[in-house]
């Protein structure tokens, strides 16, 4: 058996693709998306104080840090039995959307715009930065704004651009003074009005054309939070949907019903079936609204072929963070985002199981800390995004590589599922926690 | 010439290299050098001769040691970002996982501190590398403590007891005028080992240093020996892990 491999390039982190051939190396048996080197926090973090945890957990990953601290406190609020004040929950938001705006950016502009031209045969060759900013000076400076400004939210909302101190559990320790409202208004109308210009720079470039077959997500179990049909990725409730069936919705602390891991193994298990999407995309199928009028508009210019194809999650990205930006702005109006409250005390823990999900900018991400006898915790699992999406990717790009391979040969084919894999914007330093 | 610009990542979390791309000074950056390695944003296939390599995260892996000896022969100048590469970083706290600084394997020109490093200083410092100037961050002249805006005197025979490691959530004061140290009101700050340069943001927060910036000298060890000889540790605070390295190993080495 003949094992190809390639390392893939324009994603986070260090992952590689394996292609697997029969015995005569005629036909393609599997290919892989594979990642290696877990650091191991689930072990690192066990008997560590509940209130060093969101510091340590936001070091698993240096673009959604905000959610994972997030999760890791609303986890641990779970276990105390409290619920932070409403200005907390406020400025997590907030929060929360600065790191998806820059996010989303660093990866659309990077990773997955270069490969939209590709596909739809705009611009074979633009694979370097430099080619972008050369052929696209206007979407580059927009883009680097973007991502610049989602920096900045962060840095006023978490008391640091990566890896937020304000955020504890109880609360947070923060409270916007009137300038830094102002100054965040200004930033996400900012936001908005570049946004807008992206958006109808995409429906001009892509949105008459047919997405590529290969492309087409089969089957897929749509796995995300909403809020009363709403979208909301800081509270709500999970719900899972196959392609036209009704959702079935759940609370995060049934969540064994639905899905489970070992820790000492990869991956997870799931009792629903196989090809669970989470992130954009499956986000966008379990909500029923985004809550603002735009939104269907822009939505509406796109087929039916688009939906349920992955290069549409490049277009619902976008959307996200117009969403987003346009609630952070209301968020902001909000008289209780600088309301003085004191923060909880943690005295007497309710629960010796502590579960927080929250929907982090690439899906789902669930945390579930157990305590032992001496409130010490003794079991922690992380179900983060990209692991659960893995075995899609697989499926898809196996079927891919296949299809392929009765026309191209095998350096090609190494190349062309990296469009695959990018478009789902694995997480890689995520997946290896 | 432009400075030809290698950007690798070994194993981290990718927040330097993030806060790298979100730089004010980004797009000049772009400008002004040829990169020709960063497998973050482009495809790339070998790695050629460059003058400045730029590296994130610690070396957990042989392949690893490998990749980095082979960007030393092919560069003239080699710099680790953030605390991971420079000392070890947050997985330090692994007792399974080696977490090693690059210089354990190779000879660095210095180390851009912080997890991640503060947009000020990396963006500066990277001003200065393709200019050619020196950057001389990387020489620890002051501990935190040095430039700090909480008061605290040194008093002869300074012993504190320490019984916390975190304020609880309803202690935790934002910072006024005469707000004291962490060290006299019974908390532990890290702020007496570690390295002057993230702008005191958790302390100004309301929260003790937890050491993110590095050690402020080459011997964090015996440095810290001398600081935890100087406080009195209760006794659950003794017996908790990864306090002194949670981003930072110590070497034995002498
Ligand atoms: S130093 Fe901090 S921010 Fe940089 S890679 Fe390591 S953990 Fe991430
Ligand atoms: S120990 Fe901490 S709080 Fe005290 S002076 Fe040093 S840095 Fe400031």
């Amino acid at each position: 058996m003949l094992k190809i491999v390639d390392v893939c390039t324009r994603v986070e982190g260090h992952g590689k693709v394996k292609i697997y051939l029969d015995n005569k190396n005629e036909e393609i048996t599997q290919a892989t998306f594979e990642i290696e080197a877990y650091r191991g926090f689930e072990h690192i973090l066990k008997h560590k104080k509940l209130c060093d945890l969101p510091k340590i957990i936001s070091r698993i990953c240096g673009l959604c840090h905000a959610s994972q601290s997030i999760a890791s406190c609303k986890t641990i609020e779970n276990i105390y039995g409290i619920e932070p004040s409403e200005q907390s929950i406020l400025v997590r938001k907030l929060l929360m959307t600065g790191e998806l705006i820059k996010s989303h950016s660093l990866h659309f502009f990077f990773q997955a715009f270069p490969d939209l031209l590709r596909i739809f045969n705009i611009h074979q060759k633009i694979l370097s930065p430099y080619a972008i900013i050369k052929n696209y000076p206007q979407l580059t400076t927009i883009f680097f704004e973007l991502i610049k400004i989602g920096n900045e939210i962060d840095k006023i909302f978490g008391g640091r651009s990566v890896h937020p101190i304000t955020v504890i559990p109880g609360g947070v320790i923060y409270n916007p003074s009137k300038k830094n409202i102002t100054l965040a208004r200004k930033y996400f109308q900012k936001v908005l009005m570049n946004l807008e210009v992206v958006i109808e720079r995409f429906i001009e470039l892509f949105s008459k054309k047919i997405p590529p077959e290969e492309f087409m997500i089969p089957n897929p179990i749509f796995l995300g939070m909403h809020n009363h049909g709403i979208f909301d990725r800081y509270s709500g409730i999970l719900g899972f949907k196959e392609d036209n069936k009704k959702i079935t919705n759940f609370i995060e602390k049934n969540y064994t019903n639905y899905f489970n891991k070992d820790i000492d193994l990869n991956g997870i298990d799931f009792s629903i079936g196989n090809n669970i999407l989470v992130g954009p995309l499956a986000r966008n199928h379990i909500v029923e609204s985004y809550d603002i009028e735009e939104v269907s508009n822009f939505l509406s210019v796109f087929d039916k072929t688009w939906y349920k194809n992955i290069l549409f999650t490049n277009f619902i990205r976008l959307l996200e963070m117009y969403v987003e930006t346009f609630k952070a702005l209301e968020l902001l109006n909000d008289p209780l985002v600088n309301k003085n409250e004191s923060l909880l005390s943690l005295t007497n823990i309710k629960n010796m199981d502590g579960i927080g999900v929250v929907e982090a900018p690439r899906g789902i991400l669930l945390h579930h800390y157990h305590l032992n006898k001496e409130n010490s915790i003794d079991q922690i699992k992380l179900f983060i995004a990209t692991e659960i999406n893995i075995p899609l990717i697989n499926h898809m790009i196996t079927n891919y590589a296949q299809k392929l391979y009765e026309k191209t040969d095998i350096d090609t084919i190494k190349k062309e599922i990296q469009l695959i894999i990018r478009a789902f914007d694995p997480c890689i330093s995520c997946a290896t926690h | 010439m432009k400075p030809k610009i290698l950007i690798s990542s070994l194993t981290g979390c990718s927040g330097c290299i993030s806060t790298l791309l979100s730089l004010d000074i980004f797009p000049q950056f772009l400008e002004r050098t040829k990169i020709i390695y960063f497998p973050f944003i482009m495809d790339v296939e070998e790695i050629e001769e460059c003058d400045i390599a730029l590296i994130e995260g610690c070396v957990s892996e042989d392949s690893q040691v490998n990749l980095l000896k082979k960007i030393r022969k092919q560069t003239k100048k080699v710099y680790s970002i953030g605390t991971c590469a420079g000392f070890g970083g947050i997985l330090s706290l692994s007792k399974k996982r080696i977490a090693e600084p690059v210089s354990k394997y190779i000879e660095i020109d210095g180390v851009i501190p912080g997890c991640p490093p503060p947009s000020k200083l990396l963006g500066n410092c990277l001003i200065k590398l393709i200019e050619n100037r020196e950057i001389d961050v990387d020489i620890p002249k002051k501990n935190l403590c040095a430039t700090c805006p909480l008061r605290g005197e040194a008093e002869e025979n300074f012993q504190t007891k320490i019984t916390q490691i975190n304020p609880n959530p309803e202690e935790i004061i934002p910072v006024e005028e005469d707000t004291e140290c962490f060290l006299k009101r019974g908390i532990l700050c890290l702020g007496p080992i570690t390295r002057d340069g993230c702008e005191h943001v958790c302390i100004k927060e309301g929260l003790p240093c937890e050491g993110c910036m590095g050690p402020v000298s080459k011997s964090f060890f015996s440095n810290t020996i001398n600081f935890i000889s100087l406080i009195h540790l209760s006794k659950k605070i003794r017996n908790y892990d990864g306090i002194f390295y949670r981003f930072s190993k110590p070497t034995f080495k002498r």
